[in-house]
């Protein structure tokens, strides 16, 4: 018994894992972008970009995974997704993609703003474009100052995989919940906590030295 | 070495946790005299039309919550209505945050086993819910099985898609399979009889929707407590309440009595 509940967790738990990666991957340089937009000169866009942000840090991720899988079929009257498990995949997985980019962006926004005036001087006199001053000077700053803040989010990241299932992408707790439903065997339900400690420990430990590792600079 | 131990004493503390939930669903005596003595029967539900929903006033009615209402009053207390996550109904039961499951259950090998059961009180059927433009396709199961077929997962309705080899898709509820049909991304779902014959057709959300084909028969019945006193504490009531006709004249009010049987 044991062996075939591990065995369906870990399924389950490698199903969260993809969609905790692609996120990463996705959020981190959408975020940033995202971030540049919310602080451009250029006013419709500053405020196109917060209207976004607002309207998708203010609804739950859950409702938006919904409206995003189901409102094409229901408003529309085109499912375009598709109605087998990939679709149901790649659904999840840019919703996250962009509900992550938005609470990312205002971390990037934040640390960006908290650079020194006179670094960018420094930069000025020194003769660099302002791209250079952005990639080399800025950017190098923001990183150190926003490890903190995104490590909340990627830690937070990891339960909110959880919510998936919604739109059956069949995630660790709904394969720890199937046992209930199908043997009233309630244990599996609870184990999924150790994965998700587990984990999450494992990222608290790679944040602290990355922390550590960008410590070389003090600002 | 710290960080090691932590994790060691995590891992024992939701050891503990499982056990504690696994010695909860032995039977206990007294059941009935723990309901008597609080003055309330909790009854576990969903929103489920037409068994038990929300009336014009925000008040639980349908033919299971009067059939309730009607099983506490003959005990001489209140009914009281929690929903619940359908899921975790053995564990909320077996935990004493509700006294019974009572929302159109369907009895299954799985329930039979691990709850008190009534005698069955009402007959229903699985079956397929599709658009109307499809439906002129579907004659048989075997032509279904090229279609993606949406079910709530553990219901009696997986149970019977699975049994006819159709490929299917689980979801949290059978609210959220009807709603799988309506967006398009599942061809057709499989769900009780009496679920469908409510939500789908004329003057509801689904009124593109249509229901053909039953797949299995099957019963309804109420959930106690394993070995609980309330179990025949209710069959004594449901066969004087259908003998002098108190559940017919319920079943009249929500237009179910094809469904209901003595």
């Amino acid at each position: 018994m044991f062996i075939t509940v591990l065995r369906a967790l870990n399924s389950g738990f490698l199903r969260s894992l993809e969609i905790f990666a692609l996120t990463l991957l996705g959020a981190l340089p959408l975020g940033l972008l995202l971030s540049l937009g919310s602080m451009s000169r250029f006013r419709p866009l500053k405020y196109a970009v917060k209207l976004v942000v607002w309207i998708v840090r203010g609804t739950p991720l859950m409702l938006q995974l919904l409206v995003v899988y189901y409102g094409p079929g229901i408003l529309l009257g085109d499912n375009w997704w598709g109605g087998g498990a990939a679709g149901r995949f790649t659904a999840a997985a840019l919703t996250f993609i962009f509900n992550y980019a938005c609470y990312f962006s205002e971390i990037f926004r934040g640390g960006i703003e908290g650079v020194p005036a006179g670094q960018r001087e420094a930069g000025q006199v020194l003769g660099l474009t302002n791209r250079q001053i952005f990639f080399r000077v800025t950017l190098l700053q923001v990183v150190k100052r926003i490890v903190p803040p995104i490590g909340n989010e990627v830690i937070t990241l990891v339960k909110d995989t959880s919510l998936v299932r919604v739109i059956a992408v069949y995630e660790l707790m709904w394969e720890g919940q199937s046992f209930i439903k199908a043997s009233g065997i309630i244990w599996p339900l609870f184990f999924t906590g150790v994965y998700y400690l587990l984990f999450s420990g494992l990222l608290t430990v790679l944040l602290g030295r990355l922390e550590k590792r960008l410590g070389y600079f003090k600002v | 070495m710290k960080k090691m131990l932590c994790t060691l004493l995590a891992l024992t503390m939701l050891f503990l946790l499982a056990a504690c939930g696994q010695q909860g669903a032995a039977g206990e005596a007294g059941d009935l005299a723990y309901v008597k003595d609080k003055g309330t029967l909790i009854v576990g539900i969903t929103d489920f039309a037409p068994m038990d929903y929300r009336g014009d006033d925000g008040s639980w009615i349908g033919f299971d919550a009067d059939l309730a209402r009607a099983f506490a009053a003959s005990l001489g207390v209140e009914a009281e209505f929690l929903e619940i996550d359908w899921d975790n109904k053995l564990l909320e039961l077996n935990d004493k945050n509700i006294d019974c499951v009572w929302n159109g259950m369907t009895l299954t090998e799985e329930v039979l086993s691990s709850m008190g059961c009534s005698e069955p009180y009402w007959n229903n059927a699985q079956v397929v819910v599709l658009k109307k433009e499809l439906a002129a396709e579907v004659k048989d199961v075997e032509s279904l099985s090229s279609l993606r077929v949406a079910v709530e997962a553990g219901s009696a309705g997986q149970a019977a898609a699975e049994e006819a080899g159709l490929s299917i898709t689980a979801l949290l509820t059978q609210a959220d399979a009807l709603m799988e049909v309506e967006a398009g991304t599942s061809d057709a779902c499989v769900i009780d009889l009496s679920m469908a014959r409510a939500m789908t057709g004329e003057g509801t959300s689904y009124a593109d929707l249509v229901y053909e084909l039953s797949l299995t028969e099957e019963v309804y019945g109420v959930g106690f407590r394993q070995d609980s006193e309330l179990v025949a504490a209710y069959n004594d009531f449901y066969a004087k309440a259908w003998a002098d006709g108190t559940v017919q004249a319920i079943a009249e009010t929500y237009d179910v009595a094809d469904f209901v049987i003595g």
